[in-house]
């Protein structure tokens, strides 16, 4: 008995458990007074479909997925019926990088004024195919057109189509975006976008390892226009966070990357990383398609300051320096 | 030389060059491009197809190693409960690690029905994805186990 709780001991000395937080804020888009621009297109098809084009790329992030719900969300029309064009650039419009947290937001925003530019047009068809004086009593739904006092007379898009097939609409969005000044103060972004994390980690200090124990992630999206892909970006951002607070390094020496493979560039793998806890926190925004601000960045940015944190709180050494590996950890630790 | 081997249930019988690599093979020889090339140098599992029962990488495997083998390639992988949840859970993003993951995830299941959270973990620990961070490529290896057996029908 002795024996066993004296291991036990020995054990919790050797891993020293802490926990830490980090919050940030980072703006959408490029910021700064670089020009930000997004546009995009939409037509209405022979078949009553409805084409968005728009060069945003899709890397895995979603942005096909969430240009098709906001035009259908816009038209309501049934995702079905909304045909993206977005990856060819003879015919989508530019519609800036997929960088910068930007494409749902200003792309996004580009994308609903494309189909409320549309929607006017087709109303504006309707009203002298149903022979009504104005567009106020019309209601757009499931690819057709009705009075909403008389809903039998009815129009749909197909048939609007047929009569007239030039039906179009524009979006252009153009973000804030203004340069600070030489002491590095003004109002370069808009929107912001909020980000809070907690982890717990254990160091062994014999072997100098931090593993993450639980982690929790609080974002503010303003809106989520599709929360699986938002949790996707969570978990991803997550890990790269944990890569850059605890193992990425490339390395530079002379202007030369001494880890430029992945035997030596060490990223994290299914083993390094817990279940997260998310919280999504929709705060619309009022210059946001729907209130959806751009979470792709905002999302890792947390996660190295609360681990280092958490180190801290578990063996009272502060790094300044990233990423703490083993090395630096068990350095610090022999050193006092 | 002439190597026969096959490769998703198909014999083949062909001429390669001593220095080709399987990966080679099967992406420029047979144009199975779904296995993709991403470091080239055994770390991260984006080459990853199943010989003879097992998981290799085949970036680090000659081509004349596979001579009287069984290759499965993503193409080759018939399980649409494992395809069909990853893309439930959105397990998927840039998609680069995908048929890796997919194969991983099935030489376990393959073996274990009833793997737990740490089984899938590790038998997808060499596989790397710089994209989804792993949580939802987890539920989906789970989800697909439970559909295995039987806790749910799509
Ligand atoms: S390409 Fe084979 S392990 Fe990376
Ligand atoms: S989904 Fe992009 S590397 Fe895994």
């Amino acid at each position: 008995m002795y024996r066993r709780i004296k291991k036990v001991l020995g054990g919790d000395i050797l891993k020293k458990r802490g926990k830490g937080i980090g919050v940030t804020f980072y703006g959408t888009g490029y910021g700064n007074g670089f020009p930000d621009v997004s546009r995009a297109y939409a037509r209405l098809l022979e078949d009553g479909k409805v084409e968005i084009l728009v060069g945003a790329t899709e890397v895995g992030q979603g942005a096909k997925t969430v240009m098709v719900q906001i035009a259908s969300e816009t038209l309501n029309i049934p995702i079905e019926d909304v045909i993206l064009v977005n990856e060819d650039t003879s015919k989508a419009p530019d519609a800036g990088t997929a960088a910068a947290s930007r494409q749902t937001y200003n792309s996004g925003n580009a994308v609903k004024i494309a189909c409320e530019n549309l929607k006017d047009n087709i109303l504006q068809e309707a009203k002298k195919i149903l022979n009504v004086n104005s567009k106020i009593g019309l209601v757009c739904e499931k690819g057709s057109v009705y009075v909403k006092t008389y809903p039998s007379k009815k129009v749909s898009f197909k048939e609007i189509a047929n009569i007239n097939n030039n039906l179009k609409g524009e979006g252009v969005f153009i973000a804030h975006t203004t340069q600070m000044d030489e002491n590095g103060q003004g109002a370069p972004y808009w929107p912001y976008t909020f980000a809070a994390c907690a982890v717990e980690v254990e160091v062994d200090t014999e072997t100098g390892e931090v593993t993450i124990l639980r982690a929790k992630l609080v974002l503010d999206v303003g809106k989520a226009v599709n929360p699986t892909l938002v949790e996707g970006q969570i978990d991803g951002g997550f890990a790269m966070g944990v890569g850059y607070a605890l193992m990425e390094d490339v390395g530079l020496k002379d202007g030369k990357m001494l880890n430029s493979s992945f035997e030596k560039y060490i990223i994290p793998t299914s083993l390094d990383i817990p279940n997260i806890e998310k919280v999504l926190i929709e705060y619309p925004e009022d210059t946001a398609p729907y209130g959806a601000k751009g979470i792709g960045e905002p999302v890792l940015l947390p996660v190295a300051p609360a681990i280092l944190n958490a180190i801290y709180d578990a063996i009272g050494v502060r790094f300044y320096e990233i990423p703490v590996t083993c090395e630096k950890i068990l350095l610090q630790l022999n050193k006092g | 030389m002439k190597i026969e081997l096959n490769v998703n249930g198909k014999d083949y019988s062909i001429e390669i060059e001593e220095h080709l690599r399987l990966i080679d093979l099967l992406r420029d020889k047979l144009n199975l491009t779904g296995t993709k090339e991403g470091c080239g140098e055994g770390e991260c599992g984006a080459c990853t197809v199943i010989m003879d029962g097992r998981i290799v990488n085949s970036c680090l495997v000659m081509a004349f190693q596979a001579h009287k083998s069984k290759i499965i390639t993503i193409e080759g992988v018939e399980d649409e409960d494992i395809k069909n949840a990853f893309i439930e859970e959105g397990a998927v993003q840039c998609g680069f690690c995908t048929p890796g993951m997919i194969l991983a995830a099935k030489s376990l299941l393959d073996k274990n029905e009833n793997p737990s959270e740490q089984d899938i973990r590790e038998a997808i620990s060499g596989n790397l994805c710089r994209c989804t961070g792993y949580n939802k490529i987890v539920s989906a290896i789970k989800k697909a186990a439970e559909i295995k057996r039987g806790g749910r029908n799509v």
